[in-house]
């Protein structure tokens, strides 16, 4: 019968106490700490039992790591794909819009591989770029009978095959993204600038793209934070992070350093740093989208 | 407008351009179908079609267990998302507290932590407390990465909720808990929907999680047994993509049927 | 059933009164009307009583049971909201009976309850559908029914009728007058309408920036407000209040606009006049066209059908002063005219030029 005594108001502010603590204590507990500790493991030798306190060199140490620059080069790299996975979708989704006959159905398949995972897309892609796929097989198909490619078997290429494959993945939710802006744009404002005399490429410069930056923006954002954090699968069983170094991203780097070669704590201290990167990203998506926080 | 619909030539170039953007998206499927429609030999002879690598296919993965499961930890990921999502986003939402807002902030902010960033200490925690056999750990981790964004679109929905409908409640006769059970989650379906669309594709999907969490071998989730298989020396591709098809399966089918909340969901933020 | 009893009732957000120490008594069975301007704090004296607004200080009362802390399940009251909160997702029989199932009352109770309330509230035959199908005068009935199917301690009412459209709302306006003394529940009616407060309310209570400025019958508020903001404030078109100096010599000389006006000392005694200056109240009705009294020039006329409102300016040497007169249909002044007035001097009402406060004697 204590609680009688509480006014409304403190009885209100417990009850959202009450009611947001589960959530707090996982988030505190499985995301919160974590940060926590990889800080304080990046200055440690550490193999995931014992501890030694080594300070800050193994951050001078980190950076003077031929592997994390090639990881952090191989991101880089893999951002030239990043227009490609906006401007494919944004062709495809003005594409829908025209609403020819089926377009609905149109949308369901563009949108099915989005439900596939990684796993087996990357499983998919490894057929079509291997030395008896799809894409040798369409290069013989037209006449090139000579010419026979191995992407993923090369260093020089493997890259590339995996850009093309994560702009594959990325294609049916920023399609959807840009459909949905689509449609809630003012169908009279279209009718006004074609009244006015405008063509069919200045209305989609001066009225459909402005009214999409928003979308674009968002569908930027998540890109790239998938680009840095979600290719793992594919890496897994594309490439395995070879031939090389050639695909080792710095999310695939974390689980070699860490899984492969037991250093935990470089580990840490190289997530640290996808999490600055994200990080980064990420304030820009909040200031985006969140304009009401 | 069904005048305009006379067919043009323009119409039927666009036609033909998205038949075979259609193509291109069934890729995926079709490799998945015809390679496994071969014995392994025949795959390689590029002739002749058999059902062989579908019949023996749970030998080399046990598809079954696998599938189970992933649906078990799915099921339960998702359950506990959305037992704590839904009363802390009406905390924030409605019951604000003191500093509530820099809190929520706080939360919202975890969306951003890939897990590869605390993969390691997460690691070493979860196994010493013991719950890398079996599903917990990775049920734990999946939960803890898909709240954050479920809150955040749990506290924006039921801000778009009026107040009056809650303190309606709360005038006949409901606490905070009734409130919230009785009244703000049965109008909140469409954003239950989304949040649950969006976990099972991504939990469904992922690899690292199951990878790492789950040491049994006889736990493990499709997607990894799936990678295990690959990596093998002796992996029969035919039976790889059989089996590739069978973990597509579900995800395809709760995404198809829960399509329109999807598009919904995903802007809610940002389409006002 | 039970009275209800604000004890000096106040309410500060973020440093301010809001209300600022209400006390006013509710009569059990009474229809009592909060009436105010946006902002006067009306609304929030009412959320205070269904416990959804903390009280700051003061005491708050229903029957004999002080009830500051209590919860609002626990105080036994129903509301009706401004945008009639119905629940979207059940049907208008499951919004009725809402109260009476999380009170653990059994099935057939509620129905009978519901079907009761239905029946006078006409919606009988509207129990299975959702609030999204209904007008919106059927959906004011649907917040309504939620109310007194609970038979409650008392009935707290936000602006019910402010969504409706205006044929709608006189309809309603004696709907639930009706009901209310059906059911003879203590009833806290808050709107900012001087027309509803006067047509609906056994008393009216006027408040104005936090302050309770006066509780009385709503003819009573008409002919003896207590204040120039009372005054202002009820009555369409609203009295008109003017300065006046005053010079007492047994009859009373107003000076209104630099014309003279006398009040014979019969008509002066009512009040506590002095020689200085006064606000000078006077209704349209009680201001008459003729050919002596006062100078005054027609600015406008708006004809409202059954009646002509006339806009007038008071002018002497500089010294404008306006004035509104209710004239008859069909009238033939125009704008333009010169006209006299003359007041019907026993209607009139005396202010206190600083505080407002009524002169009458014994107020």
């Amino acid at each position: 019968m204590k609680a009688r005594r509480l006014t409304l108001s403190q009885r209100r502010q417990l009850a959202g106490v009450v009611f947001a603590l589960p959530a707090l204590a996982l988030v505190i507990g499985l995301i919160g700490v974590p940060i926590g500790q990889a800080v304080y493991y990046s200055f440690t030798q550490w193999d995931g039992i014992t501890t030694t306190w080594i300070g800050p060199s193994t951050w001078s140490q980190a950076f003077h790591n031929s592997d994390l620059w090639t990881a952090l080069k191989n991101n880089a790299a893999l951002l030239i794909w990043v227009p490609v996975a906006l401007g494919l979708p944004l062709a495809i989704a003005v594409l829908l819009h025209q609403r020819v006959a089926g377009w609905k159905i149109f949308r369901s398949i563009y949108f099915l591989p989005t439900a596939i995972s990684w796993v087996v897309l990357g499983l998919v892609a490894e057929r079509f770029f291997a030395y008896q796929g799809t894409l040798n097989s369409i290069i013989h198909a037209i006449g090139l009978s000579g010419v026979t490619t191995n992407m993923l078997g090369n260093e020089s290429t493997a890259l590339s095959a995996l850009g093309i494959t994560f702009v594959f993945t990325m294609i049916g939710t920023n399609t959807m993204l840009f459909l949905t802006g689509l449609a809630t744009l003012d169908p009279s404002l279209e009718e006004a600038a074609r009244i006015d005399g405008a063509g069919r490429w200045r209305i989609f410069r001066h009225i459909t793209l402005p009214h999409l930056s928003r979308f674009i923006q968002l569908a930027f954002v998540m890109t790239v934070i998938a680009l840095f954090s979600a290719l793992f699968s594919l890496i897994f069983v594309m490439t395995g992070g070879g031939p090389g170094y050639a695909t080792t991203t710095m999310e695939f780097l974390i689980y070699q350093t860490g899984f492969s070669q037991g250093q935990f704590g470089t580990a840490a201290l190289y997530g640290l740093i996808l999490f600055a990167i994200t990080g980064v990203v990420g304030i820009v998506q909040l200031r985006l989208i969140g304009s009401d926080l | 407008m069904k005048t305009r619909r006379s067919v043009s030539p323009g119409r039927i170039a666009l036609f033909v351009t998205m038949l075979a953007i259609a193509v291109a998206m069934l890729y995926p499927f079709w490799v998945m179908i015809t390679d496994s429609l071969h014995t392994q030999s025949q795959f390689i002879s590029g002739s002749g079609f058999s059902l062989g690598s579908w019949r023996q296919l749970s030998a080399a993965l046990p598809v079954g267990r696998q599938v189970l499961n992933s649906t078990l930890i799915c099921t339960v990921s998702i359950f506990v998302i959305l037992a704590v999502g839904l009363p802390a986003g009406f905390a924030f939402a409605k019951l604000r507290f003191r500093a509530s807002s820099l809190v929520f902030l706080g939360v919202v902010s975890a969306m951003m932590v890939p897990l590869q960033a605390i993969v390691m200490p997460e690691f070493v925690n979860i196994t010493r407390i013991g719950l890398t056999s079996g599903y917990f750990g990775a049920v734990l981790v999946y939960a803890a990465l898909g709240t954050p964004f479920s809150i955040f679109l749990f506290t924006t929905y039921f801000r778009g909720v009026p107040d009056e409908l809650v303190e309606a409640g709360i005038v006949d006769g409901l606490g905070y808990v009734g409130a919230l059970w009785r009244l703000v989650v049965p109008i909140a379906v469409p954003a239950i929907a989304t949040v649950t669309v969006l976990q099972f594709i991504q939990i469904w999907d992922d690899l690292l999680v199951g990878l790492l969490f789950i040491q049994n071998t006889a736990d493990r989730p499709i997607t990894v047994g799936l990678a295990a298989l690959a990596s093998g020396r002796t992996t029969s591709i035919p039976q790889l993509m059989a089996g590739s098809f069978v973990s597509a399966l579900p995800a395809m089918l709760v995404y198809l049927g829960f399509q329109r909340y999807l598009v919904k969901g995903l802007t809610m933020g940002i389409d006002r | 059933m039970a009275a209800i009893t604000f004890d000096g009732v106040t309410k500060i957000f973020a440093g301010k009164p809001a209300v600022d120490s209400l006390s006013l008594h509710i009569d059990d069975g009474e229809f009592m009307v909060l009436v105010g301007p946006s902002g006067c704090g009306k609304t929030t004296a009412l959320r205070m009583l269904a416990g959804l607004e903390e009280i700051t200080t003061g005491r708050l009362l229903i029957g004999d049971q002080v009830v500051n802390n209590v919860l609002p399940k626990d105080r036994d009251v129903a509301m009706v909201f401004q945008n009639y909160a119905l629940y979207p997702h059940m049907s208008v029989a499951q919004n009725m009976g809402f109260a009476l199932k999380i009170r653990g009352e059994s099935k057939d109770v509620i129905r009978s309850k519901v079907s009761d309330a239905a029946e006078i509230l006409r919606l009988t035959d509207y129990l299975d559908r959702r609030p999204r199908a209904l007008s919106g005068g059927q959906r004011q009935r649907v917040a309504m029914g939620r109310a007194i199917v609970r038979s409650p301690q008392a009935f707290l009412m936000d602006e019910p009728l402010s969504n409706l459209d205006a044929k709608l709302r006189v309809e309603m306006r004696l709907e639930i007058a009706r009901i209310q003394r059906l059911l003879g529940v203590a009833t806290l009616y808050v709107t900012h309408d001087q027309v509803e407060a006067m047509t609906m309310g056994d008393r009216v209570a006027v408040m104005r920036d936090g302050q309770l400025q006066q509780v009385a019958r709503p003819q009573d508020l008409y002919d003896r407000p207590a204040n120039d903001f009372v005054a202002g404030f009820i009555g369409s078109p609203p009295m008109n209040l003017l300065r006046a100096g005053v010079a007492r010599d047994g009859d009373v000389t107003l000076s209104i606009a630099g014309q003279s006006v006398t009040l014979p000392e019969r008509l002066a005694s009512p009040y506590h006049l002095a020689n200085g200056e006064v606000t000078f109240g006077i209704r349209p009705e009680d201001i008459v066209v003729g050919a002596t009294g006062l100078r005054a020039r027609v600015e406008r006329c708006e004809a409202l059908g059954a009646e002509t409102l006339v806009h007038l300016s008071l002018n002497a040497k500089g010294a404008s002063q306006h004035l509104v007169a209710k004239a008859g249909p069909r009238t033939t002044i125009v704008a333009g005219d010169d006209l006299a007035v003359t007041f019907a001097l026993e209607h009139a009402h005396f202010f206190d030029v600083t505080s407002g406060a009524t002169l009458r004697v014994g107020s």
